[in-house]
């Protein structure tokens, strides 16, 4: 979980490496997640199948806004995201 | 609209974490189509940032929820246990609500989508993490909170003195507002939700009132009283009342605040902030002086130059 987040934070130039680490993040929760009742002897399965439908919407949503932007702004540069500064 | 509704209410019912970061990310996957409809670079570059940073302020939120899982094992919000996941859940909800240290992408957001969904940004969508940090509230570090709080109201009041763009400006007097709300959060939290409801009525007279004289800076703010007086002069007060002057409505949120930070004997802090609160009111009232007080160089008078589309609220501002 903690080299997806510090990839996130310190993502370069292209925005689909972000995306990636965001899905990686999830990814690493989710194992954890089913790890755990295994351990404990409990059973969580409904949570499990509700995050997992969540961050299936979240990562499609992020490529939509993906192609949006590289329709808008020629590529998916990082740079190339200025057009709101102060 | 209508699953924006509906994530916030499932997250205020929640007494889970789950449920209450589904919610979350219903709230954020309905508003991203409203802020990138009008397929402008800068909706679509807004869209971006407000994506990234809400999802992985969730995706903090999971995880510090499921480390306090591991130490406690229960999901339950009001009981969180594990220092570590209190600091990243604090760390979480201040990157959704735009606390400063991690307030730097809601300006250019609210500046690249159009004002209704600016306002929609700014009330509607801070109001599902308070109430988490509310329900949360007792188990917070309190130092983290109100630094996080000073610095908030700092860098609003400051941050905001060279903006011309109307909804920048606005931006950083919510980073401000959301610094004196969370201040009191771990004392009085009931105070915190008295100051969130008066802010966001305040906040969303003025977005209406932006709206339907379509002002989006500061030179369009002085040629705004050709096209409807009375809307301007209610502006006016509206604007003093967000900035906190004394016989308005947006005094008494600040007022409550300070009595009950100087009954908890932090008076260095309550100092603070009022002296901060004046960076905010000189360019509330800079506004102001804009809107109603100056006339602009060449312009002629009484010159209606288009009928207003929507029905003016001129009410509201008086509350």
């Amino acid at each position: 979980f903690s080299w997806s987040s510090l990839g996130l934070a310190f993502h370069r130039t292209h925005l689909i490496s972000s995306l990636l680490c965001l899905e990686s993040i999830i990814l690493s929760i989710y194992i954890a997640l089913s790890i755990w009742p295994i351990k404990n002897q409990t059973s969580a399965t409904l949570m499990q199948i509700l995050i997992l439908a969540f961050s299936a919407c979240e990562a499609s949503a992020g490529l939509a806004i993906l192609i949006a932007s590289t329709q808008t702004h020629v590529s998916d540069h990082l740079r190339n995201l200025n057009l709101l500064q102060c | 609209m209508l699953s924006l509704t509906l994530g916030t209410m499932i997250t205020i019912t929640s007494n889970h974490w789950v449920t209450a970061w589904a919610g979350l990310e219903i709230n954020t996957l309905a508003v991203i189509p409203l802020i990138s409809k009008s397929h402008h670079p800068r909706a679509i570059e807004a869209a971006t940032k407000y994506f990234l940073t809400q999802a992985t302020a969730s995706a903090l939120m999971l995880f510090s929820s499921m480390t306090n899982a591991w130490s406690s094992g229960q999901w339950d919000i009001t009981q969180l246990t594990n220092p570590p996941s209190c600091l990243l859940l604090t760390a979480a909800i201040a990157i959704k609500l735009g606390l400063t240290p991690f307030h730097f992408w809601f300006p250019e957001v609210l500046q690249g989508s159009s004002l209704t969904t600016a306002l929609l940004l700014s009330t509607a969508m801070k109001f599902p993490p308070t109430t988490i940090l509310l329900l949360t509230s007792h188990s917070l570090n309190p130092t983290l909170l109100s630094t996080m709080a000073i610095m908030s109201i700092a860098l609003g009041g400051w941050m905001g003195l060279n903006q011309t763009q109307t909804r920048k400006i606005l931006a950083f007097s919510s980073i401000s507002h959301l610094g004196w709300m969370t201040i009191i959060i771990t004392y009085n939290p009931k105070l915190t939700l008295l100051t969130f409801y008066l802010y966001s009525l305040m906040t969303t007279s003025i977005f209406l009132s932006m709206n339907s004289t379509n002002t989006l800076k500061l030179s369009t703010l002085m040629t705004s009283w050709t096209k409807a007086p009375m809307l301007n002069t209610t502006l006016m007060l509206t604007l003093l009342s967000l900035a906190g002057l004394p016989p308005l409505t947006g005094f008494l949120p600040k007022w409550l605040i300070i009595q009950e930070l100087t009954k908890q004997e932090m008076t260095t802090t309550a100092t603070t902030i009022s002296m901060l609160s004046l960076l905010g009111l000189f360019f509330y009232l800079r506004l102001t002086y804009c809107s109603t007080i100056t006339l602009p160089p060449n312009s002629s008078n009484k010159m209606k130059q288009w009928s207003i589309k929507k029905p003016v609220n001129t009410l509201t501002p008086t509350l």
